[in-house]
C-alpha cells in the first residue's frame, strides 16, 4: 500500500473515530428533523417514554440506537457502537468497491 | 435520524414501488463504480463511508425542539465529480445503519436510500454545477466554495421535502403541514451541512487535491449522467480540459 494511501486511510478513520468517541457527549438528544415533525404531526408514530420512533418490530438491529446493550445505557456502549459502526461502514464501502474492480478485471481478462 | 424513515412509517406496498426505483439507480451507481474506480479513489470511498457514518451519529440541536446531522450525499458526490459516487457511498452507509443499528427502516430502505442517497447527490451535484458558473451576466456568482455550501443546503432540504412527499403519500403527515415542518427543521438542519461540507471540500482542497476529481479529471458537463470511464470521455487531445486551478470557475 503507497505511502499516501496508507496516510489517507490512518487520517480519515482518525477523524470518523474522534466523532465517534466526542459524539454521546455533545450530540443533541432532541428528535431528529422527521422525528419532531412525528411528534407535532402524528404523535402515534412517536414513543414519547423512550423519545424514538415507534417500532413495528419488523428487524431488531444488533446495536439498535447506536448502544451495545451489553454494555447498559451508558456512554461507553454509544462510544463502543459507533467504533463499530465506522468500521463497519468502512468495511462494506472497501469490500463492495473492491468487488467490482475485481469483478471488472476478470471480464476484461 | 434526520431524514431516516422508520419501519412502519409507509405501507409495505409503497415501500415495495420506492425499493424498485432504488435498485434502478443503485444498478447505474453500481455501472459507475465499475468503471470509476481504482486503487485511489476506493480507499478515499471507504473513509468518506466511515466518516459520514460517524458524523451522522452527532446530532446538533435546531431551534423549536429538533435536531439534525449532515447527510453527505452531495459533499460525495462534489468530490468524486459523479452522482452516482454519492448514490452508491449513502446507499452503503443507511444499509450499515438499517441492518446493525435500527436507524432508518430495513422496508424503507429504498425510500431513505432515494431520498438521501439520490435526491441529495443529485441535488447536490447539479446545484453545484449551475451555481458555480457566473449567472445573468456576472449577477450571480457564487464562487467555488459558496457554491458548495448552497448546494449542499438545497439537497438536504429538497430531500426533505421527497420525504415529506412520501409521508403525505403513505398518510403518514398532511402534505402542507408535512412540507412546513419537514421544509422549516431542514431548512436550519441544512446549514450545518452546507458548513461541514465547504469544511470537508476546502480541507482536501489544501490537503490532498489530488483526491478531488476536479483536479484530476475533466469538468462533468452539466446535466451529464454517463457512468462510463472519465477516460472514456475524455476528449481527444487534450480538447475541453481545464487546468487544476482553473476548475471549477470561480
Amino acid at each position: 500500500m503507497k505511502t499516501e494511501t496508507r496516510n489517507l486511510i490512518i487520517g480519515g478513520v482518525a477523524v470518523a473515530l474522534i466523532i465517534a468517541i466526542l459524539s454521546p457527549y455533545i450530540a443533541s438528544t432532541n428528535p431528529d428533523g422527521l422525528g419532531a415533525t412525528a411528534q407535532h404531526l402524528n404523535p402515534s408514530k412517536w414513543n414519547s417514554t423512550s423519545n424514538d420512533f415507534t417500532n413495528p418490530g419488523y428487524w431488531n438491529a444488533p446495536f439498535a440506537g447506536y448502544m451495545v446493550s451489553q454494555l447498559g445505557d451508558t456512554k461507553l456502549a454509544g462510544i463502543v457502537a459507533l467504533v463499530i459502526g465506522c468500521f463497519i461502514a468502512m468495511g462494506v464501502a472497501l469490500g463492495v468497491s473492491e468487488i467490482i474492480k475485481r469483478r471488472k478485471r476478470s471480464d476484461v481478462n | 435520524m434526520i431524514l431516516h424513515i422508520p419501519d412502519g412509517y409507509i405501507p409495505l406496498w409503497q415501500c415495495a414501488i420506492y425499493y424498485i426505483i432504488a435498485i434502478v439507480f443503485l444498478y447505474f451507481a453500481l455501472r459507475w463504480s465499475r468503471n470509476n474506480l481504482n486503487e485511489k479513489n476506493i480507499p478515499l470511498m471507504g473513509v468518506l463511508a466511515a466518516g459520514i457514518f460517524a458524523i451522522m451519529s452527532m446530532n446538533i440541536p435546531v431551534p423549536f425542539g429538533s435536531s439534525g446531522h449532515m447527510v453527505g450525499a452531495a459533499m460525495v458526490s462534489i468530490i468524486f465529480m459523479s452522482p452516482w459516487a454519492g448514490v452508491i457511498c449513502i446507499a452503503m452507509v443507511l444499509m450499515v445503519q438499517a441492518i446493525f443499528f435500527g436507524d432508518g427502516g430495513v422496508t424503507t430502505y429504498g425510500a431513505n436510500v432515494i431520498n438521501m442517497g439520490v435526491i441529495g447527490s443529485f441535488v447536490g451535484f447539479y446545484m453545484w454545477q449551475i451555481l458555480k458558473k457566473p449567472r445573468l451576466g456576472g449577477l450571480l456568482n457564487l464562487g467555488k466554495y459558496w457554491s458548495v455550501g448552497v448546494a449542499a443546503w438545497i439537497a438536504i432540504f429538497l430531500a426533505a421535502c421527497m420525504a415529506a412527499v412520501e409521508m403525505a403519500l403513505a398518510g403518514t403527515f398532511p402534505i402542507q403541514l408535512g412540507l412546513l415542518y419537514m421544509g422549516g427543521f431542514h431548512a436550519m438542519i441544512g446549514i450545518f451541512e452546507a458548513i461541514i461540507t465547504v469544511i470537508v471540500v476546502f480541507t482536501l482542497q489544501r490537503v490532498r487535491p489530488d483526491l478531488l476529481a476536479w483536479n484530476s479529471k475533466k469538468n462533468v458537463d452539466e446535466f451529464d449522467l454517463s457512468t462510463d470511464t472519465q477516460d472514456e470521455r475524455e476528449p481527444p487531445e487534450g480538447k475541453g480540459k481545464v487546468p487544476p486551478e482553473e476548475a471549477p470557475s470561480q
